[in-house]
């Protein structure tokens, strides 16, 4: 910008237009700008997510300085698996509300302390906050009436990557990093412990996690860019979500000894049992609220199967992308 | 680069379903300030939100400065600026300088790029004081401001207004069409002003467009529009102005009062008749012309036009 200072007043700027002649940035950093730049405004306006982390990395020291207070209690578990065991524990705790969840085979997170250290009363909240806060990501824009001004200087697959990224960097904050984090902190307070040998661990702990951020950003996203306002995405998401596993893991044990297919419409608990198949496990026995326990085989070829998991979380998530496709090329553009 | 032409587009249509939203628009825009007049509904968004690549043409092509709107659209997104019609909110928790530098990093400027241009950009709207202000906070003209901000914070070569003054009082009105004009005038910007208020385009652009139910109507400089030959001749007089009417009526001549002027409507020796009647009526006859053409006279007769052929 240049200033013109007038001849007979010092006061008086007459401010210009300066041409632009740089370059222009490409289309990925664009896209990277409404992930990025809804991520820095979410955090901060919201102090809900600064007190989430807050609290999350608090539930995670306490866990720490438990294990390690206690540890020489727990006699002929090796490090390798007190580090697995507690670490799976920890991110099956994002999803378990109503479903307990155990394998027969002695898989990860289950030798010792059957869930014992889930961090229990945080999951709700991560589940709130993450709906509250994407349930916006799209709304707020038809809301608003901001996204004519997107549309005028991106392509519509941008805005919707952008999108998706916005919700993958919160998540990846929220939910992958701190669980991450933990892997590292467990890692060095142990101690004694082979790098190879509980890589798998981290593996399974960034890909579960990144399957639950996927899987709530398709709910959220598609809800947001169906009903157009905050407050119903959040309703009909948190409802999708918690309502459902509430209710129906009720109906799917009345079906008698084998689960019922009804199971497969809650999606919470098809990320829970995700993390037994990620982890190798194929038979696992879920218990209701009378404390029946009912044993699923994923390969036995009768009733809920393995593929039957991933297939309809596979779905959920095709589904969800296809919404919001839709929506943000037709409805939102006629 | 410097066009004579900035837009051309060549039988483009656009159907919402079975609804027409244009139909075959053949146009050339010229360089400068250019008007898209019309009713609501007459096609002129649907139009702008074709060429921005908003919604895809049903069928036609057309060329916004020498790109292709089908496979340059990208090229095209970053030369225009665009200020949409709707009462935008924006994002009421961020600040003005905050949503400008978005803006510019979404047209592909750097952080550091964005920033001095949405500053630049808002000082140039007479939001420089108010630019770390909440939107929220903003008057419905600032925030028509705001969006002029954007629609400029990565130097296009094309700015489209759709509806700049809708809902402005009439001083945020002035303002608004003095910047608009300032861009054509100070900052060589082209500027396509959409309006349903013919006013606004008479005092911004010197070029006008007429939309009728997804058609064109008529298009041409304003000048050439409005300097037709006139149809009617305005007279004032005084004294005996109710006689003179009725003695001109009387003749068999079509005769109304606007704007404190009797017109006449032209015929042979028209003239002749006028002075004549004004005698015999004892009216001193103050004022006779022709009466000059508006834009709005233009608009009239054209849709006039268009209902007599339907």
């Amino acid at each position: 910008m240049s200033d013109e200072t007038g001849q007979n007043d010092a006061y008086v700027r007459k401010f210009t237009f300066r041409p632009f002649t740089g370059l222009r940035r490409g289309r990925v950093y664009r896209i990277w700008s409404i992930s990025w730049q809804w991520w820095t405004h979410e955090w901060d306006r919201s102090r809900a997510i600064k007190i989430l982390i807050g609290f999350q990395l608090f539930t995670l020291l306490i866990t720490n300085i438990i294990l390690l207070s206690f540890r020489g209690l727990i006699p002929g578990i090796a490090t390798e698996q007190l580090l697995e065991d507690t670490l799976i524990s920890l991110v099956r705790g994002i999803v378990s509300f109503r479903t307990e969840i155990h394998a027969d085979t002695n898989g990860s997170g289950d030798e010792f302390g059957n869930g014992g250290f889930t961090i229990g009363g945080s999951s709700f909240f991560i589940l709130i906050l993450c709906v509250l806060v994407g349930s916006g990501l799209i709304a707020d824009d038809i809301t608003n009436k901001t996204n004519e001004i997107y549309y005028a200087k991106l392509e519509k697959y941008e805005y919707i990557a952008g999108k998706f990224g916005a919700y993958f960097i919160f998540g990846n904050v929220i939910i992958t990093l701190p669980y991450v984090l933990e892997f590292f902190l467990l890692f060095i307070g142990l101690g004694n412990m082979d790098f190879v040998t509980v890589f798998p661990v981290l593996i399974h702990v960034i890909l579960f996690t990144e399957i639950v951020n996927l899987t709530f950003s398709a709910i959220i996203l598609a809800l947001s860019s169906l009903t157009g306002r905050r407050l119903y995405a959040g309703l009909t998401a948190f409802m999708l979500l918690f309502l459902a596993n509430m209710i129906v893991p009720t109906l799917a044990f009345n079906t008698g000894q084998e689960i019922g297919l009804p199971l497969l419409t809650d999606v919470l608990t098809l990320l829970l049992i995700c993390s037994y198949i990620i982890d190798g496990d194929t038979i696992i026995s879920l218990t209701d609220f009378e404390g029946i326990e009912h044993t699923l085989n994923l390969t036995n070829g009768v009733g809920i199967e393995g593929w039957m998991i991933l297939g309809s979380l596979g779905l959920v998530i095709m589904f969800g992308v296809l919404i919001v496709v839709f929506q943000v090329n037709r409805r939102h553009s006629s | 680069m410097s066009f004579d032409i900035t837009i051309t587009t060549d039988q483009l249509s656009k159907y919402y379903g079975s609804i027409r939203g244009v139909e075959n628009i053949s146009i050339k825009v010229p360089a400068g300030g250019v008007g898209f007049l019309g009713p609501n509904g007459a096609g002129k968004t649907t139009l702008i939100r074709t060429l921005l690549g908003i919604i895809r043409p049903t069928k036609g092509t057309a060329h916004v400065l020498g790109y292709d709107i089908k496979s340059d659209i990208n090229q095209i997104r970053d030369r225009i600026g665009y200020i949409p019609e709707f009462n935008t909110a924006f994002i009421p928790d961020m600040t003005a300088m905050k949503f400008i530098a978005f803006c510019g990093r979404m047209n592909g400027l750097s952080g550091a790029e964005s920033k001095q241009r949405a500053s630049d950009s808002l000082y140039y709207v007479g939001l420089g004081e108010e630019r770390y202000r909440k939107l929220g906070t903003f008057s419905l003209g600032m925030k028509q401001k705001v969006k002029l901000a954007s629609a400029l914070v990565h130097d296009p070569e094309i700015i489209i207004a759709d509806e700049p003054t809708n809902g402005l009082d009439p001083n945020g009105r002035i303002q608004m069409l003095d910047l608009i004009r300032n861009l054509q005038t100070d900052q060589n910007k082209h500027v396509i002003l959409s309006s349903h208020l013919l006013r606004d385009v008479e005092q911004t652009t010197d070029y006008a467009i007429v939309f009728s139910e997804g058609e064109i109507l008529a298009q041409g400089r304003i000048k050439d529009l409005t300097s037709g030959r006139s149809t009617s001749i305005s007279v004032k007089v005084k004294n005996n102005e109710e006689q003179f009417i009725n003695s001109l009526k009387n003749d068999g001549l079509e005769v109304w009062v606007e704007g404190g002027y009797i017109e006449v409507t032209k015929s042979v020796n028209i003239e002749k008749v006028i002075f004549r009647t004004a005698y015999e009526a004892g009216a001193e006859i103050r004022y006779f012309g022709s009466r000059s053409r508006t834009l709005e006279d233009v608009f009239v007769d054209l849709f006039k036009d268009k209902e007599g052929i339907q």
